[in-house]
């Protein structure tokens, strides 16, 4: 019984909650037990709050009992990237030099799912601040993926895919620079959305590039998404750079199903080539979407080759500005995480600024390009099968084959950080290796509803985000 | 130690105060060298003079379904 509701959706587990099927403490439970059986085998989380998470379980539960309902979340436990800022707690931000800093303030995404009664079982695996995309960590212990012990779980939210993956958590809070939360969500066979620039809050989140970072959920399912997405959107007067505008019932607009809509198929041969694989699951993808009533059609791809070399200029001088301090002092950082940084204390600040002025016309291009004519486009969010950690693994490796491998991870998901475009993962398979593959579907500014309603309708018709390790 | 390289060190003790080995400053500079390239070339094919940073923001939020 225990075990059932832990296997249940966040979605499912709320609604039991909220009409007295079950109480929070149960999922609570539910979950604890959960996370002693699969934190061994994954290392997804970096701190257990159990005695913590239970106590805001019955308190959740009280609250319910005496009328109160906070929220559509009201009782759920979930666990967050070890970044999300909590006033007087530890913030690693899966470093060693923040390994027993505590936060001064409390970030708002914790503070509006606090505020919709979310219970916290813990914090959560990642990579070293947010730099690396496959879930090494060299200080903390790298995270292993849950279908495939020997794999990495993409990264930077390590311990979010893996977490959500192995059903610990019903769901949790990444961070995407480049793709880490469609990353991991790709890897571990879970739902990441990466809003649009602007959609979600940044204040209280640990920075790794405050120009190309995005606050998003990780979920088993489209409707869990939409409904924590629903909870963290919104204009925050901590973070000048959110939007004013509405936020949808994203949950309300689920099920206009994909008839009419006309999506554009990417498979890209030239930057980044798609494995076989990758791209026959992405294909079949394609082809379910037509038979529930979307035209597809080839999508025309700008050159991302320019719009990438910007987003490295951006992201390293941003990085080294606010590490300074630390490099200069020598702290110890994996050399990985050093290295991808140092090239920032010397691009001028012309290139800087000029890479921040390209970004409009890039999305220009991209809006007159790829989404002319088109609702959305579909392309893999991993171009290649999911690797080992041994083969990924540049501390121990180095060497140009492991190095262009780790690189071309971000290679379909970074544009899209510099396009501040909504970027959806969904899981669309297995490889042959019994690694999971996600698909990526990207939209216009602001438009998450359209790309959750087309996602939903994947959903429905496919079983692949039922599936749970075992 | 070449030209660039020689630069990049420069840039390090005399504008930066960072020190690196021959070796490192190297592959910065190379490194370094592909992405100003990379940048300047798509400045010059796309900015003029009244282009603002702030402009993908508004762009975002007009184009927004």
């Amino acid at each position: 019984m225990t075990d059932d509701l832990a296997l249940r959706d966040l979605s499912t587990v709320a609604d039991a909650i909220a009409d007295g099927r079950i109480t929070s403490v149960q999922a609570t439970e539910a979950c604890l037990a959960r996370i002693e059986v699969w934190q061994p085998r994954t290392n997804a989380f970096l701190r257990i709050h159990r005695e913590k998470a239970l106590e805001q379980a019955r308190a959740m539960d009280k609250e319910l009992a005496a009328g109160r309902r906070r929220g559509p979340l009201h009782g759920v436990p979930m666990a967050h990237k070890d970044m999300y800022y909590r006033k007087g707690e530890i913030s690693t931000g899966g470093s060693e030099i923040r390994r027993n800093w505590v936060a001064p303030v409390t970030a708002t995404v914790l503070q509006k799912l606090d505020a919709a009664g979310v219970v916290e079982l813990g914090f959560l695996n990642m990579a070293e601040f947010a730099a690396g995309p496959t879930g090494h960590n060299v200080h903390h212990g790298h995270c292993r993926n849950p279908w495939a012990a020997s794999r990495v779980t993409g990264g930077s939210s390590s311990g979010a895919g893996a977490s959500v993956a192995a059903r610990m958590v019903y769901g949790a809070l990444g961070s995407d620079t480049g793709g880490s939360i469609r990353l991991p969500a790709a890897a571990c066979g879970v739902v990441g959305m990466k809003a649009t620039y602007g959609r979600v809050s940044r204040a209280g989140a640990l920075a790794r590039s405050w120009s190309l970072d995005h606050v998003g959920p990780l979920t088993r399912t489209i409707r869990d998404n939409a409904r924590m997405l629903g909870i963290l959107a919104g204009h925050d007067p901590d973070d000048s750079t959110t939007a004013a505008r509405p936020v949808p019932d994203y949950e309300a607009l689920l099920e206009g199903g994909s008839q009419g809509l006309k999506i554009g198929l990417s498979l890209p041969e030239g930057l980044v080539p798609v494995d076989a694989r990758v791209g026959a699951a992405v294909q079949a993808a394609a082809d379910t979407l037509g038979r529930l009533g979307a035209r597809m059609t080839p999508a025309k791809m700008p050159d991302f080759t320019a719009l990438y070399r910007a987003a490295e200029v951006i992201v390293k001088c941003e990085a080294a500005a606010m590490h300074r301090p630390w490099m200069e002092a020598n702290a110890p950082y994996a050399n990985q995480v050093r290295t991808r940084m140092e090239a920032g204390f010397f691009i001028p600040a012309t290139q800087y600024i000029d890479a921040l002025r390209l970004r409009a016309h890039f999305v220009r291009e991209f809006l007159d390009v790829a989404l002319d004519g088109v609702d959305a486009v579909l392309l893999p969010a991993i171009p290649f099968p999911i690797p080992t950690i041994a083969e990924t693994d540049v501390e121990q490796q180095g060497g140009p084959a492991t190095l262009s491998m780790v690189a071309r991870f971000t290679g379909l998901t970074r544009p899209f950080n510099t396009l501040g475009l909504p970027a959806l993962s969904v899981p669309c398979g297995f490889d042959g290796n019994g690694a999971p593959i996600g698909l990526q579907l990207v939209g216009r500014p602001f438009d998450e509803a359209l790309l959750y309603r087309i996602g939903h309708a994947y959903q429905g018709a496919t079983d692949f985000h039922e599936r749970v390790p075992i | 130690m070449d030209e660039k390289t020689r630069t990049a060190a420069g840039i390090a003790t005399g504008l930066q105060g960072l020190v690196y080995d021959d070796r490192r400053l190297a592959e910065i500079a190379a490194e370094v060298e592909a992405l100003n390239d990379a940048v300047r070339k798509a400045a010059a094919d796309r900015l003029a003079f009244d282009d603002d940073p702030a402009a993908f923001a508004s762009l975002l939020a007009r184009e927004a379904k």
